[in-house]
């Protein structure tokens, strides 16, 4: 790579989207306004489970204002009903439509269509839509999902099991007789939901006369929101356009296509005028989806000393009712593919049990495998608790170092310069943590609950593409297109979604510091599949600082290779000239129409990563709590990050995502329950029951960068779901360990105050009766 | 989440305003600062033909002092109580109280009144007037009858008001000046989850004259726990009393079981805010204490 | 009493604006669809998430919470109102500084609540500010960011009048 004076990349350069999203002038998809635009809302369940004896639609369709009202029946020719292909052996997905029809299995499940001249009037006319329903028995739970005389929840599948595997590696009795204890471990997690502040969104504009259609999406993968519209529609791709501007926070579940994007496509494709769906909080809350509501079982062989020899574990996974894009097999294989990331541990049983069960769909919300982490870490901290060994000792015994790597975990994954041991010592280092044990002894002599806790990870952004093969996905090549513009400034096209991640400046940072020239000079364009190359995926994963950045800078390579011998041939330049002078290059090229000069000025190209590049991420999160003993409530006093993404293209950007991660974890951890009663009903459909967190919640959080050096020329790793993925391990574990002197053993999330003091024995241990 | 159509009408004077409430008696609501009411008709709980904003009334805005009873009348923000400096000398416990209602966004629209009105079980100021023993100037029509707070909360969200009615008035006695009030509070979320209201007066001995105990968030409606209160009278406030007085507030309570708290935990929080007020207030309590 | 239109007569961000609304229309929904400015955002409407919040007659309202017709003769300043064509108001510029914001779309309410608050608090502690700013939510999170920022605001602020 070429340096130049002062290369943008490596500096928190102010990011150039804040200019309009600060004064008010970003587009979201409600800021569209179209001539003739209409107005979608939904008709949703208010049964958990139940037929549809019959729908009748004649009294909405006659209201004021109304144009039409669609029900699975109007729509079965036009929307191709939703198949999911499992691509895991074993999986078994139900059939499903756009709108349901002769039953409904989830509160929030969809079953009409309002299309009205505003969307006050649109709802008025749902009230007038009568359904007359057989209610059956709701299944809210995986253990009642599994019962022999559980109700059905979809008649194409013999049973609920969406997916029943095991899958061992090593020889696990031996491990186990070896062992000098089986140490059990539990936890668990509640369901909880992304709630990004922009909630789910679309207009779709048809032209009837040209039969093009426009989708103006909140989306963070415009290209496969193109093919899933053609593909249930029956169109032609190059009829579809999606263009997306900005998108206020996506965290995982806007990369899906959802039943009620294909609706509202269908409804403009009928009526032949723009239709605007914006989904309300309460539908965002209730009716988008779900995540975690899983737990795992855990029996760990170990020796005295604290070495762990075998693992074996259980996990359950609350499907919920309809499978969205996003394959909960796969989430779970996200689980088993890393939960023993950088243990030294080789011999290991992972069962996984997903059920149907009557609620929402499940979504990827930003760390999907997160319960890698908290196991984990989890486990790590009982063994310490039951063997007597300070928690970062289990860890100094159990953790791969540098010197073992590369290190084949036993379902094929290479771990390989992931500095996880680093970012411990690093992180103990930081915190003086001899010392915060020292002060513990004397807080806890005045009867005061501090707790220490840590959590080391090491996070596949983006991993090796053989990570990806283990879960099953094969690594989708990144593209990037460089144009040189005739005044020498560059476009960058990328095909990265940002919703939030700031590529309008990182990858700009990135073209430029390659190509040599001004941060100003390049120009990134994105969102309009019209514009910008196929990219199926979209943004996600963590992946776009590397392999996102790493197109850019093959293109941008790849540019500056071209116009350096077009430099040389047409003005004389020396080939290896370190600035090159882009405005007269480009000039030259311009001025003469010279066809092979012009092609390449515009380079396309698509990274996919060798089986050796990409890279782990490491860090290590520890922070001391204390637990109010009248309140039950949780005070961080301090939070330290120790971290290595290897170099940041933008540091703010990276400490953004990592507190961004942190404040989301804080709340799956404390204070988020997206709660179903026993009959299936959603307790938390506003901000009033669903707590997010608040400024005061997050305490001072200190962060270190590591960036140990790899052979890597280019050594940026992602940390967008760092936070998500720690704040939960490191809390729970902080938070028992403030529970020390009543013995008690963290096993379900979230730590309300209400349970912590159950905890503490000094409230009775009640179920809730809530899931 | 949008509010379905209805009809508007904004009176300018308090007639005018009774009046359309008793021709739609039952299809109406009364819009004051809107901060309950309009996300309730956004949720669509309870549909309204009719909606009447008193905003114009200005004989609504009225906040003043006179007798020994401060008058807040039913125009009147959550601002202008908590920012005035007649209201703080008057009545602190609703001055301390007021910071916690809502959001500094709210309680510039938001009202007094209103928020009795809304009857949240679990909103602050119920609390804080049924401990302060407050009356409600309600009217119908052309007649007024007046109300004491302790008779006007009846269920979650449900009071004595009936379809045609409004409230104009809330009035409070003036604190004497040697009672020492302290209000608690528990958030979850946004908003709160328990709060309590406490008040002791001190005799030239030192002991207990009067003694307030009100609360909300453990019940249907605020309570008013007048067996602990007079479990005080007489004796020294100190920490054994409370404790005793606490634990009378508690035993007859059923606090509700939600996604947010459990029944247990309610009582607890309750038991503890109540101690922590209880002792503030006599702390507070001024003369010879 | 009117069921259909009503007119009202307002000024937004120093410009006079006579409009004929329903009186269901919230003043979010009015000055987002009927006067065109999309700066301000709808993201709850029940009032807890602030992304609405905007300034009526020097007072920070939350606009999902208001209707239009209670506007009449308002001075509203919306997002769009609080730069000028040269600069960012210091708040923008310094939330600009601190990567406060994400994907951006809470940023309106944390500016006009921000602006409020900085009025009446010009010296406020990291503490009250974080009071403060816990009456809007940002699901991207950094939290720390905005608190700085803030922070950064008031001291140049501060600084500009001394």
């Amino acid at each position: 790579m070429m340096a130049i004076k002062t290369t943008p990349l490596g500096q928190s350069i102010p990011r150039r989207e804040d200019v309009r999203l600060l004064t008010g002038r970003g587009r979201f998809v409600d800021d569209i306004q179209l001539p003739n635009m209409l107005h979608a809302a939904f008709l949703r369940s208010p049964l958990a489970h139940a037929r549809v004896l019959s729908l009748g639609t004649q009294a909405a369709r006659a209201m004021a204002g109304v144009h039409a009202v669609y029900t699975a029946q109007d729509l079965k020719d036009l929307i191709k009903p939703i198949h999911f292909d499992p691509h895991i052996e074993g999986h078994r997905v139900p059939s499903y439509t756009a709108l349901s029809g002769d039953k409904v299995r989830f509160v929030g499940d969809p079953l009409a269509v309002v299309v009205a001249d505003d969307r006050s009037l649109a709802e008025d006319a749902l009230s007038a839509i009568e359904v007359e329903w057989e209610p059956l028995q709701a299944v809210m739970t995986v253990d009642e999902a599994v019962a022999s005389d559980a109700p059905l929840i979809f008649e194409d599948l013999d049973d609920n099991v969406i997916y029943h595997a095991l899958h061992e590696y090593g020889d696990l009795d031996g491990a186990f007789s070896r062992a000098d204890r089986v140490i059990p471990i539990s936890i668990k997690q509640a369901r909880v939901t992304s709630s990004a502040m922009e909630t789910r969104g679309i207009v779709v504009d048809v032209n009837p006369a040209s039969e093009e259609m426009t989708c103006y999406a909140s989306s963070k993968a415009p290209h496969m929101l193109r093919g899933r519209i053609a593909e249930h529609l029956g169109l032609d791709h190059h009829q579809i356009r999606v263009i997306v501007k900005d998108v206020g926070g996506a965290f995982g579940g806007k990369g899906a296509v959802w039943r009620e994007d294909l609706v509202v496509a269908a409804a403009s494709k009928l009526l032949g005028r723009p239709v605007k769906w914006i989904e309300d909080r309460v539908e965002n809350l209730t009716a988008f989806g779900g995540a975690r509501d899983q737990g795992v079982e855990i029996d760990a062989a170990v020796q005295s000393d604290g070495t762990i020899l075998a693992l074996r574990m259980r996990m359950w996974l609350n499907h919920g009712a309809y499978p969205g894009m996003w394959l909960t097999p796969m989430f779970a294989a996200l689980v088993r593919a890393t939960v023993l990331s950088q243990l030294r541990v080789d011999t290991f049983a992972f069962e996984t049990l997903i059920a149907a069960t009557n609620k929402n769909t499940y979504i990827s919300y930003r760390g999907p495998g997160s319960a890698e982490t908290l196991v984990r870490e989890r486990v790590l901290d009982v063994i310490a608790a039951e063997l007597d060994v300070d928690p970062v000792d289990i860890r100094r015994k159990n953790l791969l170092t540098v010197e073992e790597q590369p290190w084949e975990m036993p379902m094929g994954v290479t771990v390989h310069r992931a500095h996880a041991r680093e970012t411990l010592e690093r992180a103990v280092e930081l915190a003086d943590y001899t010392a915060l044990r020292a002060n513990q002894v004397s807080a806890r002599a005045d009867g005061r609950l501090v707790g220490i806790g840590i959590a080391t990870s090491i996070q596949p952004c983006p991993g090796f593409p053989d990570w990806w093969e283990a879960i099953g996905y094969k690594t989708e090549p990144a593209p990037a297109r460089l144009r040189l513009e005739p005044d020498g400034t560059i476009t960058l096209v990328t095909s990265e979604m940002p919703t939030g991640q700031g590529h309008e400046t990182t990858l700009a940072q990135v073209a430029a510091a390659e190509l040599g020239i001004p941060f100003g000079h390049v120009r990134v364009v994105l969102g309009d599949t019209q514009t910008t190359p196929f990219y199926y995926f979209g943004t996600g994963a963590s992946r776009s600082s590397n392999m996102g950045a790493k197109a850019v800078i093959s293109a941008a390579r790849e540019l500056r290779r071209r116009l350096a011998e077009l430099g040389a041939a047409r003005l004389g330049l020396e080939p290896y000239e370190a600035e090159l002078p882009f405005a007269e290059i480009a000039r030259s090229i311009y001025a003469d129409g010279d066809a092979t000069s012009l092609e390449a000025a515009d380079v396309l190209v698509y990274y996919k990563p060798s089986p050796t590049e990409g890279g782990w991420a490491a860090s290590t999160h520890l922070c001391v709590v204390e637990i109010d003993r009248r309140f039950g409530t949780i005070e961080i006093q301090r939070y330290i990050v120790a971290e290595d993404c290897g170099q940041m293209i933008n540091p703010a950007v990276v400490e953004g995502q990592i507190r961004g991660g942190i404040t989301q974890g804080i709340g799956v951890t404390l204070l988020e329950h997206a709660a179903y009663d026993e009959d299936g009903q959603h307790l938390a459909g506003s901000y009033l029951t669903y707590v997010l967190p608040k400024a005061q919640d997050i305490p001072e959080i200190e962060i270190e960068h590591m960036d140990i050096p790899t052979d890597d020329d280019f050594s940026a790793r992602g940390v967008g779901e760092s936070g998500m993925l720690m704040a939960p391990a490191v809390l729970a574990n902080a938070i028992e360990d403030a529970l020390r002197p009543f013995g008690a053993r963290v096993t379900e999330l979230p730590l309300t105050p209400d349970r912590v003091l159950q905890l503490m024995g000094e409230l009775p241990s009640e179920s809730s009766g809530l899931t | 989440m949008k509010l379905s159509r209805f009809a508007y009408h904004a009176p300018t004077t308090l007639g005018e305003l009774a009046e359309i409430l008793v021709e739609k008696a039952g299809d109406a609501a009364v819009l004051a600062g809107g901060q309950s009411l309009i996300p309730m008709l956004a949720m669509r709980i309870g549909q309204i033909g009719h909606l009447v904003d008193l905003n114009r009334v200005d004989e609504l805005r009225d906040l003043a002092q006179s007798n020994g009873t401060l008058t807040i009348r039913a125009g009147v923000s959550q601002r202008t109580v908590l920012t005035s400096p007649m209201v703080r000398a008057a009545c602190p416990l609703l001055s301390e109280a007021l910071p916690h209602v809502g959001l500094r966004e709210t309680r510039s629209r938001g009202t007094v009144v209103g928020s009795l009105v809304h009857a949240d079980p679990a909103a602050q100021l119920p609390a804080v007037v049924v401990a302060l023993d407050g009356e409600l100037v309600v009217r119908h029509g052309s007649n007024e009858r007046i109300t004491a707070v302790a008779d006007f909360f009846v269920a979650p969200f449900i009071t004595t008001k009936a379809p045609g009615e409004v409230v104009t008035e809330l009035r409070l006695p003036v604190s004497h000046p040697h009672m020492g009030w302290a209000f608690e509070e528990l958030e979850r979320g946004p908003f709160p989850l328990v709060s309590v209201a406490a008040g002791i007066e001190l005799d030239e001995d030192g002991l207990v004259k009067d003694a307030r105990l009100a609360f909300s968030g453990i019940g249907p409606t605020p309570i008013r726990a007048r067996t602990a209160e007079s479990s005080l009278h007489g004796g020294q406030a100190g920490a054994v009393e409370i404790l005793e007085a606490v634990e009378l507030a508690l035993a007859d309570l059923d606090p509700p079981s939600d996604v947010l708290a459990s029944a247990s935990y309610r009582r607890r929080v309750a038991a503890e805010l109540a101690r922590t007020a209880l002792v503030q207030a006599q702390a507070r309590a001024g003369g010879c204490a | 009493m009117t069921s259909g239109g009503y007119r009202i007569h307002l000024t937004v961000n120093g410009l006079d604006h006579d409009a004929v609304v329903r009186p269901n229309q919230t003043l979010a929904d009015f000055i987002r669809h009927d006067i065109g400015l999309t700066g301000t955002h709808v993201a709850c409407e029940h009032g807890v998430c602030g992304a609405c919040t905007l300034i009526v007659d020097g007072e920070p309202v939350r606009s999902c919470l208001m209707l239009a017709v209670q506007a009449v003769e308002a001075e509203v300043t919306t997002i769009e109102g609080v730069s000028t064509e040269k600069a960012l108001h210091p708040l923008q510029e310094a939330f600009r500084e601190t990567h406060a914001f994400q994907c951006g779309f809470c940023a309106p309410g944390f500016v006009m609540s921000g602006i409020v608050f900085l009025k009446e608090n010009p010296t406020p502690t990291r503490g009250q500010i974080r009071h403060a700013l816990s009456s809007t939510l940002c699901r991207c999170g950094d939290y720390l960011g905005i608190v700085e920022g803030l922070e950064r605001a008031a001291a140049r602020m501060s600084d500009q009048r001394s």
